[in-house]
């Protein structure tokens, strides 16, 4: 846990919090308050909850207008050109469409509340029934590529850092650079080449898991995905560690350790690094907004069954229920999973800390 | 079919990606071929076929609404599944293209043509055991008559069916009707039991249902008893892999043991690799672009002949179909016995023509737009290869892509001037009943409007010798080929994938993929 040991424990939270570099921009950017402020960090995290919380009301009303101004209501799509004006406000009446929009939008709203996700227009089957396992799939998905990630990228920040300008790290700055500037699905398409068709065949090309099935009994073929989500994630965590770390490392706080004579290894690691984690929290959270967008083109490489195929096919169908519940998902990981980086923020910077404390 | 109705879209969708959809991406037609009649033609596959194994196939266009209720399919699968399930009356075989008997026994018209007698294989055995009888057969025909693709059996008045006896159907028609047996092997007319159940649906086919995860896969076990040739697998599984590169891999990896739908531009790599063969089919199937010829500006008949003299065909072919396929002559239908295609003068690339009747139709420096979708693998590159010839003529295009689902839409019959994926029952004749004629669901050039044409159809149906009606037949196709609406600049392949360890596939020129779903007729050899 940080610092709390010797030499001067302050600057350096806040000095990390500056490096937070596109993290901190982009935080900042989805509008909650700054918790290094002058408000205590509980009240600060009471506001920014808030904040959340009216930030998925808004996304839930823009998910709801902007599926109504697709053309053509789901009556006539359903029914086609010709069908008679009377099946047509049959339809409508049994879909609920001739209400007012706030009125459309109340009940949608009021049974996501209640669980109930609406009916799939092309599948004609609840929404929750369609897309339950594949969320099981999706957030297996997620949680082993993010569990696998946040270590490497530790491994390589730090190691980036200590062996700063040496040909580790250049090597590192060369594998971070081939990965970030390489398309996700041309990283997944090389390792299925390599691995699962031309060169070896010895993991599946594609994950066929059965729907309904427990993920856990196929593993096997979360292997490529995963590796995939994970090449492309640990470069841009890794960098951003290394970038705090180095950061840290210059600050007087390490100087004083070192100069104390503490071994190097303690103040790497019990000193430079928990100050240097925290806009690496916020860099996780970037990267699992990004796995759960970026998971829609794996998804769609790997005929993964998950959410982002279902998203794709519903997009294809105009199945607009299911369209605004995958999109209201995702938000809502988006927004919950930045939330709980500010928590780790705070749990992680001993000043926030003690403010939430008083 | 009350081809106005309900869900136009859907079933339009369906005939184009599932039915139609033959070139290469999609599916084809129809379905099944034989075996019993001694017509199955195995010819390829080494040695005698081997009993067991689990052949799992991998398919395209999979959906969450995949039914099994053969009348109303209405995703490329569902059409995979009722191969394997059902039976029809009749189907083309898949070399020869000749009709052959598969549930009748017979087909038989009076001279006038207006009563068809219909008799049934004797003891043929649904998958419950059941016999099939003349009520299964009339219960069928109910069944297609109140689903998706009525308007295939339009002809034909309930009323006027007639149980003769256990196993012999006979049909009074209105009018007559020339070509009843070419309309029963459209693929969408299956046999089913009196007491059919979509939740429990059983069949004659050669495989019985284990199991069905609509979008995802299904599990069927041979049916021992099937009347056909073999099964000699086991079992098939079916699983749906919707991207084309996903499904290749999969074939690649093992995971799969054939693949519908090859891309053209993952033909070659295949072709290299020793663990895998090609399938590639001839077919009927045709892409054209199609000009509305009652819409300006291609209501003036000159516009049209012009647009066909733009088309550098061979270009066309490279770009489209990367070689896999042939120039054709704006008709379609190549392989029936009355097509007249090939009797025709070729049409080739003639700018200077084509300026000429432009000026004359005052469209000089004509400026239109192509609605197209990415229905099947190259139509995109065809499109634009088109629009670069249209450039020497003067003529500017503006593409407009949009989804399949939005292309087979409401406006789908309404469009001037599009790039389509059409595919066809039979016979010439059948397949103008849903495409080019008044009634046509999917007249999309509205040819219907020609009434010289219109009337032309209506006779030859109406004629019963062969002869005089390949000369009718040869009057519409003239009527076709000067002022149609269809511009045919080329026949792309259908292209299947297997592993090298299954046997049995042989190309088929009705345009469904993997011969026709008949995995009955496909072993492992080792």
């Amino acid at each position: 846990m940080p610092a709390t040991t010797p030499g001067p424990s302050h600057a350096p939270a806040d000095h990390g919090a500056d490096a937070l570099d596109p993290a901190a921009g982009d935080a900042a950017a989805l509008g909650g308050p700054d918790l290094s402020s002058s408000r205590g960090g509980g009240r600060a995290l009471a506001v920014r909850a808030a904040v959340m919380l009216s930030t998925l009301f808004v996304i839930s009303i823009v998910v709801f207008a902007a599926t109504q101004v697709l053309p053509g209501d789901a009556a006539t799509h359903i029914l086609g050109k010709n069908a008679s004006p009377e099946s047509l406000a049959r339809v409508r009446t049994q879909l609920g469409l001739d209400r007012p929009l706030v009125s459309q939008y109340w009940g949608w709203i009021s049974g996501l509340f209640q669980g109930d996700l609406g009916m799939s227009t092309s599948a004609r089957i609840p929404v929750s029934e369609l897309i339950g396992s594949r969320i099981a799939n999706t957030a297996l998905l997620v949680v082993l590529a993010a569990a696998i990630t946040v270590p490497l990228a530790i491994g390589y920040g730090l190691l980036g850092a200590v062996r700063r300008d040496r040909p580790v790290d250049h090597l590192l700055g060369a594998f971070a650079i081939v990965f970030t500037a390489v398309p996700d699905f041309v990283v997944g398409m090389v390792l299925v080449f390599l691995f699962a068709t031309i060169v070896l065949t010895v993991l599946p090309a594609v994950s066929l898991i059965p729907i309904g099935e427990n993920p856990l009994a196929y593993l096997q073929e979360f292997i490529l995905p995963v590796a995939t989500l994970v090449l492309v994630s640990v470069p841009y965590l890794g960098r951003l560690l290394r970038a705090s770390m180095i950061d840290v490392l210059q600050s007087e706080y390490v100087l004083w350790a070192r100069l104390k004579g503490m071994p190097e290894r303690t103040v790497i690691l019990r000193h430079a690094l928990p100050n240097a984690l925290v806009p690496m929290v916020q860099g996780t959270a970037l990267i699992l907004a990004y796995l759960s967008g970026g998971i829609v083109v794996i998804e769609y490489l790997f005929a993964f069954p998950g959410l982002g195929s279902a998203l794709l096919a519903a997009v294809q169908t105009r199945d607009i229920p299911v369209i605004q519940a995958v999109c209201l998902m995702f938000a809502a990981l988006y927004v919950v999973v930045n939330l709980a980086a500010d928590v780790l923020s705070v749990l992680l910077t001993p000043r926030l800390r003690k403010r939430a404390a008083v | 079919m009350s081809q106005t109705g309900t869900s136009f879209g859907r079933r339009r969708f369906l005939q184009a990606v599932g039915v139609g959809a033959v070139a290469m991406g999609g599916g084809g037609l129809l379905a099944s071929c034989s075996s019993k009649d001694g017509t199955a033609t195995t010819s390829a596959p080494t040695g005698e076929p081997r009993k067991g194994g689990t052949l799992r196939v991998g398919l395209g266009s999979g959906a969450p609404t995949e039914t099994l209720d053969p009348h109303n399919m209405a995703v490329y699968p569902d059409w995979a599944h009722a191969f394997m399930l059902y039976d029809l009356l009749n189907y083309p075989d898949p070399t020869s293209f000749a009709l052959t008997n598969h549930l009748a026994e017979e087909i038989a018209p009076n001279a006038k043509g207006d009563v068809w007698t219909v008799r049934l294989k004797q003891g043929v055995e649904f998958h419950n055991g059941k016999t099939l009888d003349s009520d299964d057969l009339i219960a069928s025909v109910h069944g297609i008559l109140k689903g998706y693709v009525a308007s295939s059996l339009y002809f034909i008045d309930p009323k006027g069916m007639k149980k003769l006896d256990e196993r012999t159907v006979q049909f009074t028609l209105p009018k007559p009707y020339s070509v009843f047996p070419d309309a029963f092997a459209g693929s969408n007319q299956f046999i089913i039991p009196a007491d059919f159940d979509p939740k429990k649906p059983v069949g004659t086919g050669p495989f019985k249902l284990v199991d069905f995860k609509p979008g995802d896969r299904a599990t069927f076990a041979a049916n021992p008893n099937y009347w056909g040739e073999g099964p000699y697998v086991d079992e098939v599984v079916t699983i749906d892999i919707n991207d084309d590169t996903a499904r290749v891999n999969a074939l690649l990896g093992g995971q799969i043991d054939v693949m519908s739908g090859v891309p053209y531009d993952q033909a070659a790599t295949l072709k290299g690799n020793p663990a895998v063969a090609l399938l590639e089919s001839e077919t009927v199937a045709w892409t054209p672009l199609v000009m509305r010829i009652d819409a300006a500006p291609f209501d003036d008949v000159r516009v049209r002949q012009a647009f066909r003299l733009i088309a550098d065909r061979e270009q066309l072919v490279a770009q489209a179909f990367l070689g896999h396929g042939k120039v054709a002559n704006d008709l379609f239908m190549q392989f029936d016995p009355d097509y007249t295609g090939n009797d025709l003068p070729q049409r080739k690339q003639d700018i200077a023509q084509a300026k000429a009747l432009l000026a004359q139709a005052g469209q000089s420096n004509l400026t239109t737009e192509m609605v197209v979708s990415n229905i099947f693998p190259g139509l995109i590159a065809g499109a634009q290869a088109f629009v670069e010839q249209a450039k020497q003529a003067g003529v500017t295009i503006r593409l407009r892509q949009i989804e399949a689902g939005d292309f087979y839409g409401p406006d789908y019959l309404s469009r001037p001037f599009t790039f389509d994926l059409n595919s066809s029952t039979t016979s010439y004749l059948t397949t103008c009943g849903l495409w080019t004629t008044p009634d046509g669901p999917y007249d999309a050039t509205h040819m219907g409007t020609d009434k010289e044409y219109a009337d032309l159809y209506y006779k030859a149906c109406e004629t019963m010798d062969p002869a005089a009606r390949k000369q009718v037949v040869a009057q519409m196709q003239k009527i076709e080929y000067d002022r149609g609406g269809y511009l045919n600049y080329g026949w792309g392949n259908v292209i299947d994938a297997h592993s090298s360890k299954v046997a049995g596939f042989i190309p088929d020129k009705v345009g469904w993929p993997m011969t026709s779903y008949r995995f009955n007729r496909v072993w492992f050899t080792s």
